[in-house]
């Protein structure tokens, strides 16, 4: 029922801090689309413009094609969750999950109809009676949850609603909150930091830093083709290894990275993405799970290094390495036996390397 | 080698307990003590409410009266503003005690009334004002906001004294001298920075979050104070209450200044005034003490129960 439009949005504080620069941004209808970004980034700022709840400095937030830049809160069919869940201490659950619709002058029968209902598919509805302090962690949630759905509001806004829960219940929340999108068919706008959740909840993801979209995409888009070093070091974990090097012997259709004694042959497509650059400041990523011990073999896309940490992570191990003084972490399988200080060769899975301008960070290869 | 051990850790036991018993006699002792200061002059101002004029001058002192009366009461209702005591009559009213009444003990209770309007009215304005400005200060980012806050404190550190030639002025000019809006008018200018303060730091500590589900949820600013906030401030209010109300019914200096007669005067000026007439009669006095703390302790025991920590408990994971 509702596209949200920002159109050059800016968002600047009157002590002067400019939270949002330039927004432009279409979620569409239905869509799940998740704001990610570093504390600080504007992600929150967004959300709270969309809630009529941060007034907008400059530019057009459109809902359909209405313009709700000056519309207060109430006026706009939306409902949010919050972080720390902001339940009214003060009332019961029922009262909690029913004071939006009894805001909005809902017939009584109808809203004890609507509040039973959500609980029930929340699983809740023994809890109605309680106040929020006599519940966990996970049933506040919930019933934040429930306030938000029985307004069956046209978009659904949630800021960073799991990031209070443990890790367990964070995992099948998720899982529920992804349902809830299908059964609802509404728009959802979700901000979060962690990674993770975005990756799995989102139509689409908006990476932002410092109040700049730095990338819109799928998942997978932004996963795989990140545009600059930030959109790349912020998903992955561990992170993504940056070695700086140049480029050498550019013709067109092959390339050459080199630092040092380290040297690779790109791959035919990625040099001819690169042009004539010879000679160029480059940065290049490998993804930590983008090499592999085992198939050491192809000569010319193989570093050699000291293991100077390891850590094992249960399903799997993270290797730290030293790359001639420089540090970098890589994903293998556990069943490799290692020792610290150890020389290890790893193969790079070389159609999966990312290229970096050096000095902008932006990509090089789409 | 294993009994010495014992026996050092049966000493070392003993000591923890005599040092234990040591520490909760001394709090005992301090309790006892700080309780007699507080409640002495209290105790000693009912019971010689109770005792005729002889009685009260007895050496020892009687803390328990030996021939309780009422007379002292009975001389408060019993005199009118129109019965006119004088020099020749100002004794002989009061027979059983042999004390003296006050030429103006007639305008006790209608000073009472006074204190009682005018407290109240301040306690209501002061909501009314105090409450929604606490609010916008505490959950609305605006210009001079900060500003706004340290003037409105700045004002409640500036004596009273400093300010009694301008009130003055200010009433006079107004034509309010000699009446009770002078007292409400100039108590509000005195308390509502102290409601504004104590209220600002309540909704402060509120989390914005409530505020913010409170809007989406379908409430204008106004509706989100009174539905969301005003619930949960009770404690706070309770306390704004008691000091506003206690303010206005203790003050002195104002009142004295802006009133002249028993049309406006209030309870700590008429019970002032009793000190300084023909002749002292300490039991009346006694007695009229004990009525003007009635109110307060009644308002008081009203709105104790509602102070309640823990109110909030519950809003935001905690």
């Amino acid at each position: 029922m509702a596209r949200i439009r920002f159109e050059h949005v800016e968002k600047k504080y009157s002590n002067g801090f400019h939270a949002v620069k330039d927004l432009n941004l279409d979620i569409q209808d239905k869509e799940f689309i998740v704001l990610l970004g570093p504390s600080g980034c504007g992600k929150s700022t967004t959300l709270n413009m969309i809630a009529g709840l941060e007034d907008i400095s400059d530019g057009a937030l459109r809902f359909d094609d209405e313009i709700v830049n000056f519309a207060p809160p109430h006026r706009r069919d939306v409902a949010m969750v919050f972080q720390s869940y902001a339940l009214y201490p003060h009332k019961s659950v029922f009262d909690n999950i029913g004071f939006g619709l009894k805001m909005r002058k809902v017939p009584r029968d109808e809203i004890e109809r609507r509040v039973r209902e959500a609980a029930g598919k929340l699983e809740i509805d023994h809890l109605l009676d309680r106040r929020p302090s006599q519940l966990s962690g996970g049933q506040r949630q919930r019933v934040a949850l429930g306030r938000a759905m029985v307004r069956e509001p046209a978009a659904f806004l949630m800021d960073e609603p799991l990031s209070n829960l443990d890790a367990a219940l964070r995992i099948s929340m998720r899982a529920e909150i992804k349902e809830l999108h299908r059964a609802m068919q509404t728009t959802f706008v979700y901000v979060t930091h962690d990674q993770a959740e975005a990756l799995t909840l989102a139509d689409r993801i908006v990476v932002m830093n410092d109040g700049v979209v730095q990338q819109i995409g799928t998942p997978d888009d932004i996963y795989e083709r990140p545009k600059n070093t930030f959109v790349a070091s912020f998903l992955g974990n561990p992170p993504i290894n940056y070695i700086d090097g140049q480029i050498e012997s550019t013709d067109g259709s092959t390339a050459r990275f080199r630092r040092g004694d380290l040297a690779f042959d790109l791959p035919a497509s990625i040099a001819a993405k690169l042009g004539s650059s010879h000679g160029r400041e480059v940065r290049l990523g490998i993804r930590a799970e983008d090499v592999d011990e085992t198939a050491a073999g192809a000569a010319g896309s193989v570093i050699r290094g000291k293991v100077n940490s390891i850590l094992p992570v249960g399903s799997d191990q993270f290797l730290g390495f030293d790359l001639a003084g420089q540090e970098l972490f890589f994903r293998v399988g556990k069943d490799l036996a290692h020792n610290l200080g150890d020389d290890v060769a790893l193969s790079v899975d070389l159609n999966r390397l990312h290229l970096f301008d050096k000095d902008s960070g932006e990509t090089l290869l789409w | 080698m294993a009994t010495t051990e014992r026996a050092n850790l049966i000493d070392d036991r003993r000591r923890l307990a005599l040092s234990h018993l040591t520490r909760n006699v001394v709090i005992f002792v301090s309790a006892i003590v700080l309780m007699l200061y507080v409640l002495a002059p209290v105790t000693w101002l009912v019971s010689s409410s109770f005792q005729t004029e002889a009685e009260i001058v007895s050496v020892p002192p009687h803390w328990i009266p030996e021939n309780p009366t009422l007379m002292n009461f009975e001389a408060i209702f019993g005199a009118t503003a129109e019965e006119e005591v004088t020099y020749e009559t100002r004794s002989g009213q009061d027979p059983a005690s042999g004390g003296y009444i006050p030429s103006t003990a007639g305008n006790l209770l209608p000073a009472m009334g006074n204190s009682l309007i005018v407290a109240t009215l301040v306690v209501i304005l002061n909501l009314l004002v105090g409450v929604p400005a606490a609010y916008a200060l505490a959950k609305i980012r605006f210009l001079g906001r900060d500003a706004s806050v340290y003037f409105i404190l700045v004002t409640r550190v500036i004596p009273d004294i400093a300010l009694v030639v301008p009130f003055f002025l200010v009433i006079r000019k107004l034509g309010l001298l000699d009446s009770l809006g002078s007292l409400v008018l100039t108590y509000l200018a005195v308390t509502v920075p102290f409601t504004v303060f104590i209220l600002v730091q309540f909704f402060e500590g509120l989390p914005d979050e409530l505020d913010k589900a409170a809007r989406v949820d379908g409430c204008s600013r106004f509706q989100s104070l009174v539905r969301v906030f005003l619930p949960l401030s009770l404690p706070s209010l309770v306390a704004v209450i008691l000091f506003t109300f206690l303010t206005s019914w203790n003050e002195f200096l104002l009142a004295l200044m802006f009133t002249q007669t028993e049309a406006s005067q209030t309870l700590p000026i008429v019970l002032a005034a009793f000190t300084s007439d023909f002749t002292i009669s300490f039991s009346f006095i006694n007695a009229a003490g004990v009525l003007a703390i009635v109110p307060p302790v009644v308002v008081a025991v009203i709105f104790e129960r509602y102070i309640v920590s823990g109110l909030t408990a519950g809003a935001v994971k905690g």
